[in-house]
């Protein structure tokens, strides 16, 4: 997560524990654990399914994260002002929901009504996220994946192609 | 062949419902006339020729045929939403299909190929038997309606005798047919027919013909319009055949009797007449010796048009795109005059060595042969990769000469000049090479029964015609 180039875990630790309790100051409690939760989530929607336990301490600052499988995300304690920006995700932590058929993307439900998702919603597997119209039918289209919406790629009344991708997941576990 | 009155072309857009080489001939002559082309292409065949060369391409769907090529609503939208007025349906896949015809219509756009309720007279194989004898085309012995039970089975057997073949009402392109030459094996094979025919054309009827073991297959070329003009563009010679897959397809038909030219061109143009058909269509028949029967009606264009092209100077995509506007044909019988030789080889990517099978790879090295009268209708290039997923056709090499034996030097001189290679990629090359030295091919005479050496039991194969 930091950018700092250090010699050893042991020192990192000290430099980040060092700069956490500085920040921690300036922020006052309420402030502190804002940061903290909005980290945690961060955290959590690393992996695409659900971790098995997750903790935010106040005290010494950390957060601690359990996945029971089949890939354990390290969660190593985060440095907050590290943390409190939430980074672009990389490519392939991106699901990408893409078009079931060839046909006319619509992202709400009748024109005016309100959009099935907009940036930054959060998801589950199955949520309706758009409409491909083709041949006069309305085919619903689904997130396979529970997380959050990073994106809306495709307009509305757009034409799409099978295969196209209409809206980007940022994946996380949500039940 | 000019466009009367300079007025402008037919369709100002046509989406190209097909792939492979096909596709690519349409979009062709489509460039040629002034129209837009949309190519629909599945998500294997996205960076294929055609999709390169069209106006505009759409994805519409994985490449299991049946949920892109052979899927409907996905092509409908495709066209509807990218403004087409018409659809050429190539070869295969949804040509010959009188639903999509009709669902093409429903939504205002023209098919382009004969109606609906023609094609689905003449796709019952068993049906258009009937209605050509009726026009007076002689016929093969056979059951006139279909057989569905073994106590019908085995009298009109008796009546017809041995070697039959057993054939699906609904198939065509080589497939849904097996030959009888023993009476044990008369009711397995009819049982195994009939399953056959219900699971893959949907349609258990069965008809039974007699067999003709040494006969040429020769078909005759017609293109009508909707103003009662039927013109017939001569005889292709398709004898050469492996599991009834054509190989090699020749015009004129070599060592044909006396007048029997004009008789099959005679029987075509009645038989069209007959069930009132439109755009370009084949009629297929046996012969052998001074005898003609008619086998079955293509309602497409074909595989091996290139040969006509190439000996009457006809672009039949293009007059079938201007059949389908609603145009007269621009020229009378007595202006089609055929001249010289034309020949094609199919190129397959199968492996001669492994019983034809199909040869999936991507293409290293991709050289076409070229010079003086040699067209090779291909949509390979280095770096394409062949799918699994179609048919093996790669390329049609086809030569025109003058004379049969210009021909054939020609086309063994093309064939060897074609460098192909690809990892695990292995060609019918050779073979072919090896049917233009074949001494009976060499001399005409060859029949059906020319590759008999290298039959293998009907596979499951894609249709080509």
């Amino acid at each position: 997560m930091t950018e700092t180039r250090v010699e050893s875990a042991d020192e990192q630790r000290a430099v980040e524990l060092g700069s956490l309790e500085a920040e921690m100051t300036r922020l006052g409690a309420e402030g502190a654990m804002e940061i903290l939760c909005r980290s945690l989530s961060g955290v959590v929607g690393l992996a695409p399914f659900p971790p098995a336990r997750a903790s935010a301490r106040f005290g010494c600052a950390s957060i601690e994260v359990e996945w029971a499988s089949p890939e354990p995300v390290p969660a190593a304690p985060a440095a907050v002002a590290a943390a409190a920006a939430v980074e672009e995700p990389e490519a392939e932590e991106r699901h990408e929901v893409r078009a079931p058929l060839v046909g006319t993307f619509y992202r709400a439900q009748e024109p005016g009504a309100k959009p099935f998702v907009e940036v930054g919603d959060a998801v589950v597997a199955g949520q309706q996220v758009g409409i491909v119209e083709a041949m006069k039918l309305m085919n619903p289209v689904v997130a396979e994946v529970s997380g959050w919406v990073t994106d809306v790629v495709a307009g509305d009344g757009e034409r799409v192609e099978f295969g196209q991708p209409l809206v980007f997941l940022r994946p996380g576990g949500q039940e | 062949m000019t466009q009367a009155g300079g007025a402008g072309p037919p369709f100002e857009t046509v989406l190209v419902a097909n792939r492979g080489e096909i596709a690519l001939r349409v979009v062709r002559t489509c460039r040629e006339m002034g129209i837009r082309t949309v190519v629909v292409h599945s998500t294997a065949d996205r960076d294929s020729a055609a999709v390169r060369l069209a106006d505009e391409a759409v994805q519409i769907g994985p490449p299991a045929p049946r949920q892109s090529y052979l899927y409907p609503p996905a092509i409908i939208e495709a066209a509807v939403s990218t403004g087409a007025q018409a659809v050429h349906p190539g070869y295969g896949f949804l040509s010959e299909n009188p639903d999509f015809a009709e669902i093409c219509a429903r939504n205002g756009l023209t098919f382009i190929g004969p109606p609906p309720e023609v094609m689905a007279r003449l796709g019952d194989k068993a049906l258009a038997r009937r209605l050509m004898a009726d026009a007076g085309l002689p016929v093969l012995p056979g059951t006139r309606d279909p057989v569905s039970t073994v106590a019908e089975l085995v009298p009109a057997a008796r009546r017809i005798g041995l070697p039959l073949i057993v054939k699906a009402s609904a198939g065509g392109g080589g497939r849904g047919m097996a030959v009888v030459r023993t009476w044990e094996e008369l009711v397995p094979v009819f049982r195994a027919m009939r399953a056959t025919a219900r699971s893959v054309f949907g349609d258990p009827g069965v008809y039974l013909e007699r067999f003709w073991e040494r006969a040429k297959h020769v078909e005759v070329q017609v293109l009508a319009d909707e103003h009662g003009a039927v013109l017939h563009l001569g005889e292709r010679d398709c004898s050469v055949q492996r599991r009834h897959q054509k190989l090699v397809e020749e015009t004129p038909a070599p060592r044909l009797a006396e007048g029997m030219a004009r008789r099959l061109a005679e029987y075509a143009v009645a038989g069209a007449k007959s069930v009132g058909y439109t755009g370009a269509g084949t009629f297929e028949f046996l012969v052998d010796g001074e005898e003609a029967a008619f086998i079955e009606v293509n309602s497409r264009l074909q595989v091996e048009h290139p040969v006509t092209e190439m000996v009457t100077g006809i672009d039949l995509v293009r007059e079938q795109i201007r059949v389908a506007a609603g145009l007269p044909l621009p020229v009378g019988q007595e202006e089609v005059r055929p001249r010289g030789v034309a020949l094609e080889c199919r190129v397959n990517a199968e492996d001669p060595e492994r019983r034809f099978a199909p040869c999936p790879g991507e293409l290293t090295e991709f050289v076409p042969p070229g010079g003086p009268f040699v067209r090779v209708d291909t949509h390979g290039y280095p770096g394409w990769r062949i799918s699994p997923d179609y048919d093996s056709l790669l390329a049609k090499v086809v030569v025109w000469a003058p004379e049969r034996e210009q021909a054939l030097a020609r086309m063994e001189r093309a064939l060897a000049e074609f460098r192909i290679r690809g990892e695990g990629v292995r060609t019918t090359r050779d073979l072919l090479r090896g049917v233009m030295g074949h001494p009976v091919f060499r001399a005409g005479t060859h029949t059906t029964s020319l590759l008999d050496g290298t039959d293998e039991p009907d596979g499951d194969t894609a249709p080509a015609g």
